[in-house]
């Protein structure tokens, strides 16, 4: 136990050298290329915080066990008399699609996953994810929910993972309009709270004109997002940069915060199908409250 | 209140707690930041060296979930355990007013230096950020702080 008044210099001197090595250390830490700093987070992950992430992920689990019976069976009378009706139509539905060479409409080469939400400082726009390398997830793994892109997986460990959402300021997706016609680059927009967080596409030509509403999907370049994920819909014009190019506000289709369950990459982008015909026809879950999850 | 195993124990809980809330329950800025809370508090029982040892370690454990801000945390809570430290020599104390001040001015330094290292994850405008946001995060690391010491000296009796 040390005095409680530290009268002595010489201690006093040694103190603030201690002090000021572990600042620089820190500050060396917080200049690591990102791939250095990746196995020090990862070891202090999988130990000294690994009880309280498997916490978070028992609890998810409970609380979705835990959802309103009636309303679950309610919903499931709905679509069994849905899929009774609909029996001999979809046997048809899957004869003709085999016949013209389509593919199922679940996508495959995605793993379902539950998506953990870090509420530590500098945690923010990033989650984790309960299944990792083992499972074949890597990192650029792309991380998609029913309403549309969430983000990309950063780390990978064994048999969790750690991700950016779209909110982060490193996300970046390159993007095109539904109908292909126009491509651009697709980053956030931090608005002062998480609520106000929007994206926008950028570099689109400036002669083009997209319309509000026109849906913003990924354009499958870049080698992380496969083609055809729901990014949001155009909500206005954001920056016009003379006579080049111009930016667009976009309305995400999913809020991260609003996410549980999601499915989760383990091919590479340029093997997956083009994803788009998932949400074609749906409306964004934004509109209609859903918040992502469906 | 700072000798005995027991004040390590309180310091022990009130990091178990604050992961319980900010990782496990997901709570972000709803749930107050406990860890500066134990940090400071630490401190004011430990050398300047081993105050700096504390910080660091604790500060390396909340960069951990961080991508963006590695090594911030660790940063700014060294620098603060430190501070913590030293301020036996300013001033002796342990009354309750003392304990909020502390922390309050404690944890604005800290969000402020945080704000500073965060790049960009960082949010809002500086002057909103360390003129509004940071003495709100202040006043409630203080309230928890105040009640966590208060219940530690109601159990110590």
């Amino acid at each position: 136990m040390p005095e409680y008044f530290d009268h002595s210099t010489r201690r006093g001197w040694k103190s603030l050298g201690i002090a000021l090595a572990l600042v620089v250390v820190a500050l060396f830490l917080s200049l690591l290329p990102h791939e250095q700093q990746g196995p020090i987070r990862q070891a202090i992950r999988g130990t000294l915080l690994q009880p309280f992430i498997s916490a978070q992920a028992e609890l998810a689990a409970r609380s979705g066990r835990a959802v309103d019976v009636p309303a679950l069976r309610a919903e499931r009378d709905s679509l069994s008399a849905v899929v009774a009706a609909q029996a001999s139509l979809a046997e048809e539905n899957r004869r003709l699609r085999a016949l013209l060479g389509l593919l199922n409409r679940a996508p495959e080469g995605f793993i379902p996953a539950e998506l953990l939400r870090v509420g530590t400082r500098g945690g923010e726009s990033t989650f984790i994810l309960n299944v990792g390398r083992d499972d074949g997830v890597t990192s650029s793994s792309p991380v998609i929910a029913a309403g549309g892109l969430i983000g990309v997986v950063w780390e990978v460990g064994r048999r969790s993972s750690q991700g950016i959402d779209w909110t982060h300021p490193e996300f970046r997706a390159s993007a095109m309009t539904a109908d292909g016609q126009t491509y651009g680059m697709v980053e956030p927009r931090r608005g002062r709270y998480r609520e106000e967080d929007q994206l926008a596409l950028r570099g689109t030509p400036f002669h083009v004109d997209v319309r509000p509403g026109t849906r913003v999907l990924t354009s499958g370049r870049g080698g992380v997002f496969p083609r055809g994920i729901l990014l949001g819909t155009v909500v206005g014009i954001e920056d016009a940069d003379t006579g080049w190019r111009k930016s667009y506000l976009i309305r995400p289709a999913v809020r991260p915060e609003a996410v549980t369950y999601v499915l989760v990459g383990i091919r590479d982008a340029s093997e997956l199908e083009d994803l788009s015909p998932l949400w074609t026809g749906s409306t964004t879950p934004m509109e209609d409250g859903a918040g992502g999850n469906r | 209140m700072k000798d005995g195993a027991g004040f390590w124990v309180f310091i022990g809980l009130l990091v178990i707690v604050h992961f319980f809330l900010h990782l496990t329950l997901g709570l972000d800025a709803r749930a107050p930041d406990l860890l500066v809370v134990a940090v400071l508090l630490g401190a004011r029982s430990l050398s300047g060296g081993a105050a700096a040892g504390l910080g660091f370690g604790l500060g390396l454990l909340e960069d951990a979930v961080s991508v963006a801000a590695f090594g911030a945390a660790a940063a700014t809570f060294t620098i603060i355990a430190y501070l913590g430290a030293r301020t036996r020599d300013l001033m002796v104390g342990d009354s309750l007013v003392f304990v909020f001040v502390y922390v309050f001015i404690g944890k604005w330094a800290q969000a402020a230096m945080y704000y500073g290292l965060a790049g960009g994850v960082r949010r809002g405008e500086p002057v909103e950020a360390l003129l509004m946001n940071a003495p709100l995060q202040a006043i409630y690391a203080a309230a928890a702080g105040l009640v966590a010491v208060g219940i530690y000296r109601a159990v110590q009796r």
